[in-house]
């Protein structure tokens, strides 16, 4: 005798249509955070004020991350 | 014989018990991408941390030897398999329907971390369920290496999510708000709760309360707005900007470890056994004999595998995993388990705490019983090797089982001589057994008047008993109470 162990998935309806519902209001913030940094990047340039440093360890790790992970794409 | 058809629920193949070893059967196109995913970085330091079980690639020669055998025949031919693996074992299976809530916790907690690091290497999960979870003594181990597949990088939808909802966090919540044992859940349901189910037990405030909405109530809704023939819900929704795709499923996986953690059991303080630490009947100088005589069993016997039945809190437990056992503790109190596991893990001690009650043990489950084997059929060793045996010689090397034995002669009305032959297919060596004598406190409560019942059973008589099964080593009464302790060796031969 020997014992199976089996593996599926049910994506459901209700629940998979909330996520769906979720994830375009998710998406719609995606482009605010987009705008947001865009908006940060205009007012440095035009007032000329360079980076602090708690923005450059904020934020030159999550663009890092954010290459790397497209180019593993 | 395989019981049934590998294939029939996930086409990239399965995984089968054989001889003692784990193997997983992969079709010809599913290999490239296993391979690829067992090489990512995901991979490699989930399996240097023991979170995912190590696995191989049978050669050649291992494979051919493997088709020659003709239990394993069907296997090889229901598909086209193309590769042989080999899993790690890990010790003493066990099932959700037999973990308390914390180990469900912690099951899902591995998921999820394994989803997300998945995701970075341009992997995800295609299911999402507590039986692709194992425990290594308190730890939780993945086991379907099968259950990652190349993902879409434009694809933001996740579709383990409902499973994940129903078959870890509607568990949890069922669990804690209603106190719902698991046990019932996943024994009458492979997949979980659906949101209607726990929809129905909801009030009216409850419903919408926001946890509740997001993971029941609105899904209900939903569910009931859509059309049955509505295919399009199903449709991949895909994204020409990955970046954002990638942006919402992480954005996902956050939320979900955050209700997963709103869901985190606590320990429960007035269950049944919860405090018998602190109130059984023993005084002083009897618990500190009794642990004495075990901890000099489990020194001069050094078993390797200890099973503690009727484990309560783990003390006993405990005693056994510092001598360097591997230990298995049942108890039916689901608080008890999950407070043997909490400390396990907290003290980094090998126990493996399970809800059984061992006069009712988790039956075998699944399609034609063959897909979880019975809580017997473990510990008996039967399941090891895959072959019945009329005389099983027991996984355990040792099992404890103390004060425990009125409770299974008076409650629940076992025979003397049936606890003494199921100790005997338990235990191959070492069976360390508290007799309660009926003149006991605690075993006159249990008899609520059908003392007659026991009138006869005494110290010679349990002595006599066991003569079948076991060598009396050495016994020693407990000072001040009705209770002697025995330390017994199994015979060759039971009857």
């Amino acid at each position: 005798m020997i014992i199976l162990i089996l593996a599926y998935v049910d994506p459901g309806v209700g629940a998979l249509l909330w996520q769906t519902i979720i994830a375009a209001f998710v998406g719609f913030l995606f482009y605010l955070k987009k705008t947001r940094r865009w908006i940060v990047g205009v007012f440095r340039k035009m007032f000329g004020r360079s980076q602090k440093p708690s923005d450059t360890v904020a934020e030159i790790p999550a663009k890092e991350t954010m290459k790397a992970k497209s180019d593993v794409r | 014989m395989p019981q049934s058809a590998p294939s029939f629920r996930d086409p990239a193949g399965c995984c089968c018990f054989f001889n003692q070893r784990v193997l997983r059967f992969v079709t010809a196109s599913a290999i490239p991408e296993f391979e690829d995913f067992l090489q990512t970085n995901c991979a490699r330091q989930f399996i240097a941390r023991k979170r995912i079980v190590s696995t191989r690639r049978l050669n050649e020669n291992e494979t051919a030897a493997l088709r020659e055998s003709p239990e394993l025949q069907p296997v090889f031919d229901a598909q086209s398999i193309g590769a042989v693996f080999e899993h790690e074992r890990i010790p003493f299976p066990s099932y959700p329907h037999e973990w308390p809530p914390e180990m469900l916790w912690a099951a899902g907690r591995l998921t999820l971390e394994l989803a997300q690091a998945a995701l970075a290497d341009g992997f995800g999960l295609k299911d999402a369920n507590p039986r692709n979870v194992l425990f290594r003594g308190s730890e939780p181990v993945f086991i379907d290496a099968l259950s990652f597949e190349r993902r879409n990088p434009g694809d933001p939808i996740w579709k383990p999510h409902a499973q994940f909802v129903r078959t870890f966090l509607l568990p949890l919540l069922a669990s804690r708000r209603w106190g719902l044992p698991l046990a019932e859940i996943f024994m009458t349901r492979r997949d979980g709760l659906e949101p209607e189910d726990v929809y129905r037990l909801c009030g009216p405030l409850e419903k919408i309360k926001p946890r509740t909405l997001s993971l029941v109530s609105i899904p209900t809704w939903l569910s009931r707005r859509a059309g049955p023939d509505d295919q399009k819900i199903y449709q991949p929704h895909l994204l020409a900007n990955t970046e954002k795709a990638q942006f919402i499923l992480e954005s996902l996986f956050k939320r979900l470890e955050r209700t997963l953690d709103s869901l985190k059991p606590v320990a429960q303080k007035n269950s049944v056994w919860s405090d018998y630490m602190a109130t059984h009947s023993y005084d002083d100088p009897a618990f500190a004999a009794k642990e004495k005589f075990v901890s000099e069993a489990l020194r001069e016997f050094k078993p390797a595998r200890v099973l503690d039945a009727g484990a309560n809190t783990g003390h006993f437990s405990a005693l056994a995993a510092q001598t360097g056992a591997e230990v298995v503790a049942v108890d039916l109190d689901a608080a008890c388990v999950g407070a043997i596991w909490s400390r396990a893990r907290e003290k980094n001690l090998n126990i493996l705490p399970l809800v059984v009650n061992l006069a009712r043990p988790s039956p075998a489950l699944g399609w034609r019983n063959g897909e979880c084997p019975s809580f017997l059929d473990r510990a008996t060793g039967l399941h090891r090797d895959g072959a019945a045996s009329s005389a099983p010689a027991g996984a355990f090397d040792g099992v404890l089982m103390l004060a425990l034995i009125h409770h299974l002669l008076v409650t629940e009305r076992i025979p003397l001589e049936d606890i003494l032959r199921l100790c005997y297919e338990l235990s191959n060596w070492l069976l360390v057994m508290e007799f309660i004598d009926p003149k006991d406190e605690m075993f006159r409560r249990l008899t609520r008047g059908r003392e007659h019942l026991h009138a006869a059973l005494d110290m010679k008589m349990f002595e006599q008993a066991c003569t079948p099964y076991f060598e009396i080593v050495r016994s020693l009464a407990l000072p001040g109470t009705q209770r002697r302790m025995y330390c017994l060796k199994r015979k060759g031969d039971g009857n």
